[in-house]
């Protein structure tokens, strides 16, 4: 086998890309055969795979087999060990092409007929034309170099103190002359090294014993996992090179990474059956998925957006069993080469030999899982006037379905282009697939082939999302934590101003004009449920609407965020003066955060209200404010203002991590407060503050609350009954009144099962009846809504039954 | 003869492959040019503006739409897409009604030792190797509709278009669209060099293919309201592009029937990557326009008649007659008609927070059936004769149960499906509130209500992403017709009709028609101040109002405002003055003495 290694240089480039692998390959395969030390006539289903390989590289093994059970769980975990080296392949593309003896590409190089590929990745460069990267980086230093570390590397696996079959393997590196990834001078190498030594070294802090991939390595085995996360903030803190190698060349390094980590796991378990991949999150920048651009292309790219489609799970072919109709033999299985499946001709079974007669056995064969998912930029950010922008995912195996439409997510993987083919007819040329060399190009399809979703908490709140968590807080080489700190100081600072209060109060709707109790009632919004209760035009909701946009924007989402789901009005227009008027229903204008009811029926002209004082001042100011909208520069009409990010970090930063703690003092204020409260008038709230002031202050905003909000508009009294149940007294006795009076009314006029009448004929007797009192059609509705509740009438549209 | 101008216009690729040649020298590497222009597009302003330097800063709008070679480039619309040839250069006038994100395309390969490129192309010109060199660039993929409601006085006559055109390219070219001929084989026209283009015999193929589409109807949508066009913009640096905007696209055009994505493949991972909305555009439907240069029209851009001189007087001529004409359309109301003035002059001139500044939405109400079909139409007519752009929408339970008022995006296409109130700024949009009976609405119905109050509160549209709302700020002025006052679509005015005649000889000449047009889009576009002096009189006057009458509120001072802003521009003031200001507060006292 080591004949591999010294191939003929024309077929080096080939070769080379073998090598990583069969010198891993090498090693087990020589341990495990030994191991078992037996030869039997038993073959196993491995035995193609390596027979693929054999194909590949041309050269055959000795044939082998397996004799007993044991040797059957070797097989399997050979089988593993091969299915992941049929992935890397997958992952890589690595494909003798026609063109391949040509000289190198400039990277990325993009094969239009190989669409989902990059061609081959590694490649052999003549070692006097290119020069080796750095002395440091060459293979005979890092041995070196590994050699200071390896105490502190010492880890509790025995076997790690064996030398790893690939530093076995480059016992041959004198000789052999260094892999370079195509067009780089990237030593294959190098990277597999640096992965080893991440891997084995890396630890949070000092303290820890062992390894924190080791660690999860270790995990990960016993959970008989298949996959290994490895943030990437943690291979940039221990090897930069690597982390920038990694996000421009992904499709190499993670290849090598695939590699070690199979390497390291066999050494740790040999009989782990299973292939652990390396999933890459969290990289040190995510690119904005409006932004993506053709330089990103098979970059490794991090985005966050939103699910809005997944396609069903599409089972993708990996081997293939034919069975013959004539003879009932069953076919190796056949490895799918990029979407295709080389069926047999003939039975291979040497009494049989039909043609033709190979069938596909579909239970047999093996498949993988993939989906299409598309993701769409989130509201916040699309610039104004823009739609959003999507980009398609791959997703494999495991991340079939991990997230769901509407979730928000961010992803990391490898962005991808594959052109789209067509011909001059629609027959001619089909399949993407197909490398036909001829006919036109059509525009690329993107992707992002998935290496990574990890969905976003969606009750988490902005701070959280761009502010710190404990963990980065930790580390203080990190910019975005110092930034973030910053922003906390400066949020502190702000807070220490004497008239922050005020300053909140005015930068909240800074357009909105005066109002300042209700704007500081809003700002406590959170924890306590508001009812905003005034006239029409008294900016109600363009206080909600900016209190909305006050609280964390772009995570409206909770499945279908539809608000008016379910809800009806009712639209009636008044007989006399034509008026339409929709009653009923409140609307939901948004979650999360803060939920903002805007009412949507009118109240009543004639509740305008008497609340206004009368005061010159305040009209002067209300007019220089309107003047001041219409005719000045919006920008600078209003100075000493907290910008509405800043105002949205303090509130969200004070909600977060600010938790007061209620004074024995203030404890009894409130209690005292709450029992006067509850004398006054039945009220069941109460206030969350710290001081003595603060409750106070929070019982004044709550009396100027209940002023204003539970004013019965027809006794000028407070009234608990309309905050109890949105009905004042009067008005309920009111309805009441209305209902006897239509009963009476109808008792007398109809008979039992008799003609309906029209609502408007009811009406015109009502108003009769009660001259006085002034009567609408919604009035008639409300007391003919609590008859047919009684089953005294029957209400059909516009007419009236009784039965 | 066969100058620059002609090859621009006849075949632009042949431009762009010759000034690309320029700009790549042998052995000099494209990437330079990754996202650049080259000069290609530099060439083509030049020669539709005769001056390059017009078209950097261009101080006069209206150079551009007067350049004559501007107008000798096709208007591509349902008519003249029957002529107009492939790979020619066309124009086209419409709104962008979805933005369909960007796409890669081979910009530049090598072709043996040469690098061609295929900007400016669906498809490149000449088979290109896998194997071979390539850079990949993007373009931006704009959907684009004619403008909602444009009125027929907008476009040019077809006819006219034609003549143009035909001058403009050759005269031998008409006998040649006359030839009866197979259909189009082949497209390449890999060797069809700007001067071996007459001769070539692709070209005559190419030219009578299209000839024969233009007969098979069912190719070409005929629908004027469904004409959209596939707009692909390259090289843009700068976010100018908003949705809804209203735009002239110059560049190549392309009309391919025979461009299919394979299809039939059963791959359905291929299916689920070219599902993208250009799968849903099939170029049979949607021709596909390059762009080379493209500039945002206004409200003056739509006017054909020559500018009137800018005087005080004039305006205040036109302004008597337009109220005149607008008197006698609302049968004599005269108050109605200064309503209804002001109302067309309104526009969202700033946004401060919620609050759309400028807009003046009118509720003109007492109208029953009979005069909302004698007035109603009357006025429906006046208007559209006078904007370019006006849609109506008649009120009733079962069309808020049912329409789609609010554009939808549709995940399944990856399109924004429009909704009526998708509009391109400055339109105007009627609301006839009289067929309105009493009756529930579902909740589409609430919805759609909801939708309506918003637009008319703060000028703003929610478009439904089904997973969260974005709202897009519009600028729509809205009238409404109604019975009583609607309390569904709360207006800035509400405003009793009170007509006292019907006049039906409402013919206008059509000069008159055209200075109005003229006048209104002018003094729509007019900035407005106010001198401190005069601002201290306003505020007296609010003050001293609100004195009186404790029931107003800064709804009615904004109002009063707004009036002011535009009684002024109505006479092309650009300051508020005393006397327009005087006859705000006459025209709301008489307005008060009708509520």
């Amino acid at each position: 086998m080591i004949r591999f290694l010294s191939e003929t240089p024309s077929r080096r480039r080939f070769g080379d890309k073998c090598q990583v692998v069969f010198e891993q390959l090498k090693s087990l395969l020589i341990s495990s055969l030994s191991s078992l030390g037996g030869d039997s006539s038993t073959r196993c289903c491995s035995s193609s795979w390596v027979s693929r390989l054999e194909g590949k590289s041309g050269k055959s093994f000795p044939g082998w087999a397996f004799s007993n059970s044991s040797a059957w769980r070797m097989a399997s975990s050979l089988r593993a060990y091969l299915t992941a080296l049929e992935r890397v392949f997958a992952r890589t593309q690595i494909k003798l092409l026609p063109k391949m003896n040509e000289a190198p590409k400039t990277w990325p190089s993009l094969y239009p007929g190989y669409p989902i590929s990059t061609a081959v990745t590694f490649s052999f460069h003549n070692p006097d034309a290119t020069p080796t990267p750095s002395s440091s980086n060459h293979p005979r230093d890092r041995r070196r170099r590994s050699s200071v570390t390896p105490n502190a590397a010492a880890t509790p696996s025995s076997t790690d103190d064996v030398p790893p079959s690939s530093e076995a393997g480059e016992g041959d590196d004198d000789e052999a002359p260094p892999m370079y990834v195509w067009g780089t001078n990237i030593s294959v190498q190098d990277v597999n090294a640096a992965i080893l030594r991440f891997l084995r070294h890396f630890r949070e802090n000092p303290q820890q014993i062992e390894g924190k991939y080791m660690r999860i390595i270790n995990h990960v085995i016993e959970t008989e996992g298949d996959s290994l996360d490895v943030d990437a903030h943690d291979v940039f803190d221990y090897d930069s090179d690597l982390y920038i190698k990694m996000v421009r060349y992904p499709l190499e390094v993670l290849a090598i990474f695939d590699i070690v980590l199979m390497d390291m796991v066999n050494r740790i378990n040999p009989l782990f059956e299973k292939l652990i991949q390396a999933r890459i999150f969290n990289l040190k920048s995510s690119t904005s998925l409006r932004n993506l651009n053709p330089s990103d292309v098979e970059k490794m790219v991090s985005v966050k957006g939103m699910i809005i489609r997944c396609s069903s799970i599409i089972p993708e072919i990996k081997e293939a069993v034919f069975r013959c109709l004539v003879c009932g033999y069953y076919s190796d299985p056949i490895v799918v080469d990029r979407g295709r499946i080389d069926e047999p001709t003939a039975c291979v079974k040497q009494e049989c030999l039909s043609k033709n007669s190979m069938t596909l056995v579909h239970n047999r064969c093996r498949f993988a899982d993939k989906q299409v998912v598309r993701l769409q930029e989130t509201p916040d950010e699309i610039p104004e006037g823009g739609t959003p922008h999507t980009v398609s995912l791959l997703m494999h195996d495991r991340l079939v379905d991990a997230g769901k439409p509407g979730d928000r997510v961010e992803v990391t993987g490898i962005y991808r282009a594959m052109s789209v083919r067509i011909g001059q007819t629609q027959r001619t040329v089909k399949s993407i697939f197909k490398a036909s060399t001829s006919s036109s190009l059509m525009p690329f399809s993107t992707y992002i082939d998935c290496l990574h979703l990890k969905t976003i908490d969606k009750s988490r709140m902005y701070v959280e999302d761009s502010m710190v968590t404990e963990n980065e807080a930790s580390r203080n080489d990190n910019e975005s934590t110092l930034d973030i700190e910053d922003k906390v100081e400066q949020l502190k600072e702000l807070s220490r101003q004497p008239d922050i209060y005020e300053r909140l109060t005015r930068s909240l709707a800074p357009n909105i004009w005066e109002l300042d109790d209700v704007k500081k009632g809003l700002l406590c919004q959170g924890d306590i449920n508001i009812l905003l209760v005034g006239d029409p035009g008294t900016s109600k909701s363009q206080l909600l609407q900016y209190i909305h946009k006050l609280s964390p924007r772009g995570i409206y989402t909770s499945g279908r965020g539809s608000s008016a789901v379910g809800l009806t009005a009712y639209v009636t227009k008044d007989p006399e003066t034509g008026e339409t008027v929709l009653e009923s229903g409140a609307l939901v204008l948004s979650d999360r955060g803060i939920c903002c009811i805007d009412e949507f029926d009118k109240m009543s002209e004639n509740a305008r209200s008497m609340l206004h004082e009368a005061d010159e001042q305040t009209d002067r100011r209300l007019a220089k404010h309107i003047v001041a909208l219409h005719f000045e520069d919006p920008d600078n009409s209003e100075q000493n203002v907290i910008d509405l990010p800043t105002l949205t970090a303090y509130v969200s930063y004070a909600r977060k991590h600010i938790h007061p703690q209620l004074s024995d003092e203030a404890a009894e204020e409130l209690t005292r407060g709450y029992v006067e409260m509850r004398r006054k008038g039945n009220f069941p709230g109460s206030s969350k503050k710290v001081e003595k002031r603060d409750v106070a202050e929070a019982f004044r905003l709550l009396e100027v609350a209940m002023q204003q909000s539970a004013t019965d508009h027809s006794t000028g009294t407070i009234d608990m009954d309309l905050i109890t149940t949105g009905v004042s007294a009067s008005e309920r006795m009111r309805r009441e009144n209305l209902a006897s009076t239509t009963r009476s009314i109808i008792m007398e006029k109809m008979q039992l099962g008799g003609p309906s009448i029209r609502l408007l004929e009811l009406l015109e007797e009502l108003k009769k009846q009660s001259p006085a009192a002034e009567i609408h059609l919604s009035d008639l509705r409300h007391a003919l809504a609590t008859l047919s509740g009684e089953g005294f009438v029957v209400v059909h549209g516009d007419s009236v039954k009784r039965v | 003869m066969v100058g620059l101008p002609y090859d621009c216009l006849a075949n632009p690729l042949g431009a762009v492959r010759l000034t690309f040649e320029k700009a790549v020298g042998p052995g000099s590497d494209p990437a330079a040019l990754d996202g650049k222009d080259w000069g290609a597009a530099d060439l083509f302003r030049q020669f539709l503006f005769d001056d390059g330097g017009l078209s950097q800063v261009n101080p006069f709008p209206d150079v551009f739409f007067s350049s004559q070679l501007l107008m000798r480039v096709p208007l591509l619309n349902p008519s003249t897409i029957k002529w107009v040839m492939p790979n020619t250069l066309v124009r086209f006038r419409g709104m962008i009604q979805d933005m369909l994100g960007n796409e890669y395309y081979v910009g530049a390969y090598k072709d043996g030792d040469k690098w061609r490129t295929n900007k400016f192309a669906d498809v490149s010109q000449c088979p290109v190797d896998a194997s071979s060199d390539m850079r990949i660039w993007e373009r931006r993929l704009l959907y684009c509709v004619p403008v909602p409601g444009q009125n027929s006085w907008v476009e040019p006559s077809h006819e006219a278009m034609k003549n143009v055109y035909a001058n403009s390219i050759s005269p031998q070219r008409e006998k040649r669209q006359r030839e009866d001929d197979a259909t189009m084989t082949d497209v390449d026209m890999v060797e069809a060099g700007h001067h071996a283009l007459e001769d070539s015999p692709n070209f005559k193929k190419m030219k009578v293919a299209t000839e024969g589409n233009s007969s098979n109807s069912s190719l070409v949508p005929v629908d004027r309201n469904s004409f959209p066009c596939l707009v692909k913009i390259y090289d843009f640096s700068e976010p100018d592009m908003k949705l809804n905007d209203v735009f002239e696209f110059v560049g190549v055009f392309t009309f391919d029937p025979d461009l299919t994505v394979g299809r039939d493949d059963n791959d359905e991972l291929t299916e689920n990557f070219c599902e993208d909305a250009s799968v849903s555009l099939p170029p049979t439907k949607v021709p596909r326009l390059h762009c080379v240069v493209h500039r945002k029209l206004g409200f003056g851009d739509f006017l054909r008649s020559p500018q009137l001189e800018l005087t005080p007087c004039a305006i205040k001529e036109v302004r008597e007659a337009l109220l005149g004409h607008l008197t006698a359309v609302l049968g004599n109301d005269r108050v109605a008609a200064q309503y209804v003035l002001l109302h067309l002059l309104s526009r969202v001139h700033a946004r401060v927070d919620s609050i759309a500044v400028g807009k003046l939405s009118l509720n003109l109400t007492c109208f029953n059936k009979e005069s909302a079909s004698v007035f109603g139409n009357n006025l429906k007519r006046a208007i559209e004769n006078l904007l370019p752009f006006t849609e109506r929408l008649p009120l009733t339970i079962d069309d808020l149960n049912t329409v789609s008022l609010a554009p939808k995006k549709d995940y399944s296409t990856n399109r924004l499906v429009s909704g009526i109130l998708q509009l391109a700024e400055g339109s105007h949009l009627t609301i006839d509130e009289t067929p309105l009976q009493s009756g529930t609405l579902n909740s589409t119905g609430v919805e759609n209500a909801r939708i309506l109050k918003n637009m008319m509160e703060s000028q703003k549209v929610e478009y439904d992403f089904t997973y969260y709302k974005m709202e897009m700020a519009a600028d729509v002025q809205l009238l409404i017709l109604s019975e009583g006052k609607s309390n569904i679509l709360p207006a800035d005015l509400i405003l009793p009709f009170h007509p006292s005649s019907v006049d039906s000889t409402l013919g206008v000449d059509e000069e008159m028609l055209k200075s109005w047009r003229w006048y209104l889009a002018t003094m729509k576009s007019l900035c407005h101040s106010i001198e401190p002096h005069m601002q201290k009189v306003v505020e007296d006057d609010l003050v001293a109002a609100r004195q009186a009458d404790r029931s107003l509120g800064s709804q009615e001072f904004s109002r009063w405002l707004t009036m002011g802003r535009l009684m002024s521009i109505s006479f092309g003031e650009t300051c508020l003055s005393m006397e327009h200001w005087q006859m705000v507060k006459e025209l709301e006292r008489l307005r008060k003495e009708r509520l």
